[in-house]
């Protein structure tokens, strides 16, 4: 650090302090009340001297944070697995998506066939989130390595589908996959009603429903959807 | 009431009942109670066309009338009840799956007629499954009367409220309109009848001579002359068991959709057995011991008694929570949770929908936001792995349909925009209501639409689908509001 002044040393010292989270250059500016012009060239020289970099954040894409060089930054400025260059890959979580659902399905299908006593039935049909993840490492379908956390978001948006349902109990701290002395198990379930008897009339799904009355522009009798549906 | 459940009503008197009594019976649901002449007033129509118009409604127990301090008599219309008349088919055919041809007449014939003794719905079902049979063949009396029985035994029938029997009659006048009461022990009380016959033939020369028709009319009102047994004892049929049949066949397939075939028996058994023990509005059944579930289990059904522990304790355990466990006594006590099960019901309806209307994205939204109670934007992105934009559009989609709504947690007290968090909830028995209202306003859609086409297969049977949104939906929100 040889040829910087005192001020440098300060905007150095904040940076490094910031972690691998960075910190904003209007952050730094409260820290160390230097007037902006200077901050700037601050930053500037020590950019230049690979001394820290400036790193976009994923929440907010107009905002750099500024952390020391051979830092890794931290998941939440990055975005973690499913951010590639500050993009969300849909894709990528989908295929995951689909991948953890077919796995669960299958080994509900074969405790079901299996037609043994409904309780082993049952246990047979659970898959810790431990498995799940040794399943999606083993199939090889992602780049960047994935967590057993990265793993269980995946299961919770299968759970948001109403595809899987998932049990906590609790588990030996010194068993596979447990953590805390407790194991997630999820398995593949089917839906509790078939599609409810509004959405089978064009009426259910009408983005016009509102403006629709007898006698008027749109009303039952000239509905066009109607028309289509009974063309059937 | 809405304006889509009072059009509703106003087609379906129509349908059934014709234009006056439609008249009639819409006025009576819009201004609530009237006496005679005002209701006459109002709708320009002559008295004796209301006073008609009346009878037919009080007949089908659409109408109830009550007498105010003065002598006056009100008549109020139930509107609730006027729309179970999108019901009827599906009353009709749970009577043909449980009591077969002769049930489904019977219960058929009773609501056709609002009221009547048992000897005439006997005499005419008799005389309907005799036209339907092979030459030569009648329909015994006696069979009908069983079923007919058999039908009260199990609350589907039951007796209408009486002019109670004054014994002193010198009292003065007599009100101008009788209260009529009953009590509930002679509700399911039959008459000791000896009915004897077997059911006529219409005979088909009836249409062939134009004379000859004539001359046998009056021989058959002879035939009437002898005082009928049961007078005075009418019957109509008990639509909240009804009802009570429909929540529990919900519920079943739930389970078996859920689970498997011998775990739905199971519920389906417990059920069962609960009928006529639980009053109908109540959020659990009587605690059931697994001894007792274990006797009355269907006859073809030989599972072991251990097999049946396990999958009581299975059902108990089910994240679906319609089973709970009560108590240990008698091999563990185990009830079934009738509100939750309608609120599990009623949210897989909710859920449906949006799937349907908004597609299975949106849907995970709005799973994910039922689970987690409340959640700020960013959190529903994070946690639902959808991209911010798309999250945000589809919020907003379902925020504008009432789905889904916010709730605002100002920081300062000034509620400033910048500094308030915002976060969205869904309020499952609102957005019920809105649903159902939905639903009415779609099978007075489809009614007109069918009347304008006459065409009817499909639309008939699309009403009877939507049909059973509506009584999914009003179940819940019944239990719910009964509760509070």
């Amino acid at each position: 650090m040889k040829g910087s002044d005192n001020q440098e040393k300060l905007v150095y010292q904040i940076i490094e302090d910031a972690g691998n989270k960075g910190i904003w250059s209007r952050d730094i500016r409260y820290k160390s009340n230097l007037p902006l012009t200077e901050i700037n060239k601050i930053l500037k020289n020590l950019e230049s001297k690979k001394l820290i970099k400036a790193v976009k954040s994923v929440a907010a894409s107009k905002k750099k944070v500024y952390m020391l060089y051979n830092l890794q930054p931290d998941r939440s400025v990055t975005g973690g697995a499913w951010y590639s260059d500050q993009d969300f890959e849909s894709e990528f979580v989908e295929v995951l998506n689909q991948q953890c659902f077919k796995f669960l399905q299958t080994k509900a299908e074969t405790a079901r066939e299996s037609k043994q006593n409904p309780m082993i039935q049952r246990n047979s049909s659970f898959a810790s989130s431990h498995e799940v993840w040794k399943y999606i490492c083993e199939l090889g379908i992602s780049k960047v390595e994935l967590s057993m956390e990265d793993i269980e978001t995946i299961l919770n948006t299968l759970i948001y589908d109403g595809k899987v349902e998932m049990t906590i109990i609790a588990a030996k701290e010194g068993t596979v996959g447990s953590v805390d002395g407790h194991m997630k198990l999820y398995r593949a379930v089917s839906p509790i009603i078939p599609p409810t008897g509004l959405v089978r009339a064009p009426c259910g799904l009408c983005p016009v429903f509102d403006d629709c009355h007898e006698g008027g522009e749109i009303s039952p009798s000239n509905c066009i959807y109607m028309t289509e549906w009974l063309e059937f | 009431m809405t304006q889509a459940e009072i059009k509703l009503c106003s087609l379906l008197l129509q349908e059934h009942f014709g234009e006056i009594v439609e008249k009639i019976g819409v006025h009576l649901i819009r201004t609530g109670s009237q006496p005679l002449r005002v209701i006459a007033h109002d709708t320009g129509t002559s008295l004796d066309q209301v006073k008609k118009a009346l009878c037919v409604l009080i007949q089908h127990n659409l109408v109830i009338y009550q007498v105010h301090k003065r002598g006056v008599v009100e008549y109020e219309a139930q509107c609730h009840r006027v729309l179970r008349m999108l019901r009827y088919p599906r009353y009709i055919y749970t009577a043909k799956t449980l009591y077969s041809d002769t049930g489904e007449l019977i219960v058929e014939e009773l609501l056709l007629n609002g009221k009547m003794t048992m000897s005439a719905v006997v005499k005419k079902v008799a005389d309907r499954l005799t036209e339907t049979m092979e030459d030569g063949k009648t329909m015994d009396y006696a069979e009908v009367s069983n079923t007919f029985v058999r039908l009260v035994d199990t609350h589907f029938v039951q007796r209408c409220p009486l002019v109670p029997a004054t014994e002193n009659s010198d009292t003065g006048p007599p009100p101008p309109a009788p209260t009529l009461v009953i009590s509930e022990k002679d509700m399911y009380l039959v008459p000791k009848l000896s009915l004897i016959g077997k059911g006529k033939r219409r005979r088909s020369s009836d249409e062939d001579a134009t004379g000859e028709p004539k001359a046998k009319r009056p021989k058959q009102t002879t035939d009437n002359k002898e005082p009928i047994p049961d007078d005075g004892i009418y019957w109509q049929a008990n639509l909240d068991r009804f009802h009570q049949h429909f929540r529990d066949q919900a519920i079943v397939s739930a389970v078996a959709n859920r689970m498997d075939q011998t775990s739905s028996e199971i519920v389906r058994t417990m059920l069962r057995m609960s009928e006529v023990t639980t009053p109908s509005g109540a959020p659990f059944t009587q605690p059931l011991s697994s001894n007792e579930i274990f006797r009355s289990l269907p006859v073809g059904y030989n599972i072991s008694k251990q097999v049946l522990d396990q999958y009581l304790t299975l059902l108990a355990d089910d994240p679906l929570e319609f089973v709970g466990k009560s108590g240990d006594s008698g091999g563990g006590m185990y009830v079934i949770n009738l509100h939750k099960a309608l609120g599990s019901l009623a949210t897989a309806t909710l859920e449906s929908v949006v799937q349907e209307r908004f597609g299975s994205r949106c849907a995970r939204i709005f799973r994910l936001v039922l689970q987690k109670k409340h959640l700020e934007q960013k959190q529903v992105e994070d946690f639902a792995m959808i991209p911010a934009k798309e999250a945000k559009d589809m919020l907003y989609k379902m925020l504008s349909e009432n789905f889904i709504s916010l709730q605002e947690i100002p920081k300062t007290p000034d509620h400033a925009p910048s500094r308030t968090f915002y976060l969205y909830t869904v309020n499952i028995l609102s957005a019920a209501r809105m649903l159902l209202h939905r639903c009415y306003k779609s099978v007075a859609n489809l009614i007109e639409r069918r009347q304008f086409e006459t065409k009817e297969n499909k639309l008939d049977a699309c009403e009877i689908q939507v049909d059973e949104t509506i009584f999914l939906l009003e179940s819940y929100i019944e239990s719910t509001m009964k509760r509070q």
